[in-house]
């Protein structure tokens, strides 16, 4: 029994072999992960990958077919009081009151829970202090979700769910909300976070995982999603005249396409494809326009993963 | 804090709340006041009760406070718990370590609370403007109305909200209803002039057993207008809808699809 303690706290959240079944249709096929005590776990995916099915199973709102889940060891189909009293939430529709006061809102809540925080310090710490007094009515978008988390910490929770904080956010709410989430991973805080923004969650999460179609597709650190996945450099540069792209095929033993005026090429070892590249335009007095090697960034790693080529993503750009 | 305290601190909450909300304030504390002085001001003198002539002023502020109780128990309450369900927040509450018996305390204590301050300021505009006599047997039988009357409204609304998806139809479901049987009830129109099928069809609701008993209590010299069968068909369609809302009540919003 030692050794299941001891995981009770490494592993604040265990996962395995999750299935879930609405009607006919399985939304979750076996997943398994777990969160460890004090990382930020990013929860990424498109809508309808099956985030907001699995945030709601690990918070207590679903039961779930079969596989098996643990939340601070226990079940969160059987959450007691106990239990409740440790997580903290924060719902991704959830509208608090607008009749009431920042204050007072938190205030009602901190009841709710045996180990309440101080009012005015969980406020302060979601930089609401200025507008403790104002009604709900009157915030901002931005205010009003940072309230939201300020009533997910009242209860001093040992992990926090964060179900996509920053959607419908402009970009200035949205650096202030990753300011203040930072804040909480410098505290030591738990947070299980749902996000479809790839540089959130590259920005906050130590480590992500990534959901397609209720499977996980991938999971690790920014840099190792990056990596393992394989992904190669894309070069490219613009086409001249009478380019022949078997010749070029031929010069750098790589796949070559021209597409509206564009040549692209990918490759694992761009040092060498570039000095191939450079060598056979000065052979043949070509002059190499617009020449690029992108890295591919971990948007282009989720967008791919999440079913688009990143060939067709970039076309959409001008 | 003890669960007790917690209730009445969400009470305080929820009181406070509809104080600083002024549609729930002037639908349920203001309109029924015009209601009585538009009333009197178009029926004056007297209308006939039990084959009697009795003052219509009288007649009318036992029926507006029995819509009073009505519209606050029944059509305010849906209104309030529907928009709190849409809002996501009584899903918010669900996932705290509050009971939930804790919430829907504090939901029908609340109305409560208001049913009493209202019916009160209704009855003292009978009291002062309209000559209306406040005996012991009038109390009584006040007392007792409302307190039903509380129960049966407030079971029924908590039922109804497994069907009202939004607060839009809340909105629109729970004034409606309340006015309809306002009128099949006799509350709006002296029973003496209703036609006798609509009188008897309004008998099947619990609004005509309470406007019934209040008017005698207000109109009858030395009754309380309690009888068995009326105080037992309030508290029969209140024990209906208490198991109707204990066995389906959903803390969760309503999907537009999900009846």
């Amino acid at each position: 029994m030692s050794t299941s303690n001891v995981k009770v706290v490494d592993r604040v959240v265990s996962v395995e072999d999750l299935r879930k079944s609405y009607g006919d249709r399985e939304r979750l096929h076996g997943i398994s992960f777990e969160v460890r005590a004090g990382e930020i776990l990013g929860f990424l995916g498109t809508n309808g990958a099956g985030k907001t099915t699995t945030i709601e199973i690990l918070e207590g709102y679903r039961p779930y077919n079969s596989g098996s889940v643990s939340v601070l060891g226990v079940d969160p189909a059987h959450a007691t009081r106990a239990w409740r009293n440790r997580i903290g939430l924060v719902l991704q529709e959830c509208e608090l009151d607008p009749v009431y006061t920042v204050a007072e809102t938190v205030t009602i809540f901190s009841r709710y829970f045996k180990r309440a925080t101080d009012v005015a310090a969980t406020i302060e710490a979601v930089g609401l202090s200025s507008k403790a007094n104002d009604r709900v009515g009157q915030l901002s978008g931005g205010q009003k979700r940072r309230l939201d988390v300020a009533v997910g910490l009242v209860g001093d929770p040992e992990i926090l769910f964060l179900d996509e904080p920053t959607t419908g956010l402009d970009p200035i709410a949205r650096r202030e909300m990753w300011t203040m989430i930072e804040g909480l991973r410098d505290a030591g805080k738990t947070i299980f976070l749902t996000t479809h923004y790839m540089d959130e969650a590259e920005h906050l999460a130590d480590r992500i995982i990534i959901l397609r179609d209720g499977e996980i597709a991938a999971q690790g650190t920014a840099e190792e999603l990056s990596a393992t996945l394989g992904h190669q450099t894309a070069v490219t540069f613009d086409a001249v005249a009478d380019l022949d792209p078997e010749d070029l095929r031929i010069a750098l033993d790589r796949h070559v396409t021209v597409r509206d005026g564009v040549v692209h090429f990918e490759t694992s070892d761009v040092q060498r494809d570039l000095e191939a590249l450079l060598g056979w335009a000065r052979e043949r007095h070509v002059t190499l326009g617009n020449l690029q090697a992108v890295q591919p960034s971990l948007d282009d790693v989720f967008v791919q993963l999440a079913g688009e080529s990143v060939r067709d993503a970039r076309e959409v750009g001008p | 804090m003890s669960d007790l305290s917690l209730a009445f601190a969400q009470t305080r909450y929820a009181v406070r709340g509809f104080l600083r909300d002024p549609t729930a304030l002037g639908f349920t504390a203001f309109f029924p006041i015009l209601l009585l002085l538009l009333f009197n001001a178009i029926f004056k003198g007297s209308t006939n009760f039990n084959g009697g002539h009795v003052p219509a002023p009288s007649y009318y502020t036992a029926s507006i406070i029995s819509y009073e109780i009505m519209l606050v128990s029944f059509a305010s309450l849906l209104v309030r718990v529907t928009t709190n369900r849409e809002r996501g927040l009584l899903k918010r509450f669900r996932g705290t370590p509050m009971p939930s018996w804790v919430y829907l305390f504090s939901e029908i204590a609340r109305t409560f609370i208001v049913v009493v301050a209202t019916v009160a300021v209704l009855v003292a505009v009978g009291a002062i403007f309209y000559h209306v006599h406040l005996a012991a047997h009038l109390i009584v039988g006040l007392i007792t109305y409302t307190v039903a009357g509380v129960f049966c409204f407030s079971a029924l609304a908590l039922a109804l909200t497994r069907v009202t998806a939004t607060a839009d139809a809340a909105s629109a479901v729970g004034p409606l209803a309340a006015t309809i049987l306002a009128f099949l009830s006799g509350v709006f129109i002296p029973v003496a002039i209703m036609p006798s099928w609509m009188l008897n069809l309004g008998k099947v609701f619990p609004l005509e057993h309470m406007a019934r008993g209040l008017q005698t209590a207000f109109l009858v010299p030395g009754s309380t207008g309690v009888t068995g069968t009326d105080l037992g068909v309030i508290a029969l369609w209140g024990v209906v809808g208490l198991v109707v809302a204990v066995r389906n009540f959903r803390w969760e919003p309503l999907a537009s699809g999900e009846r």
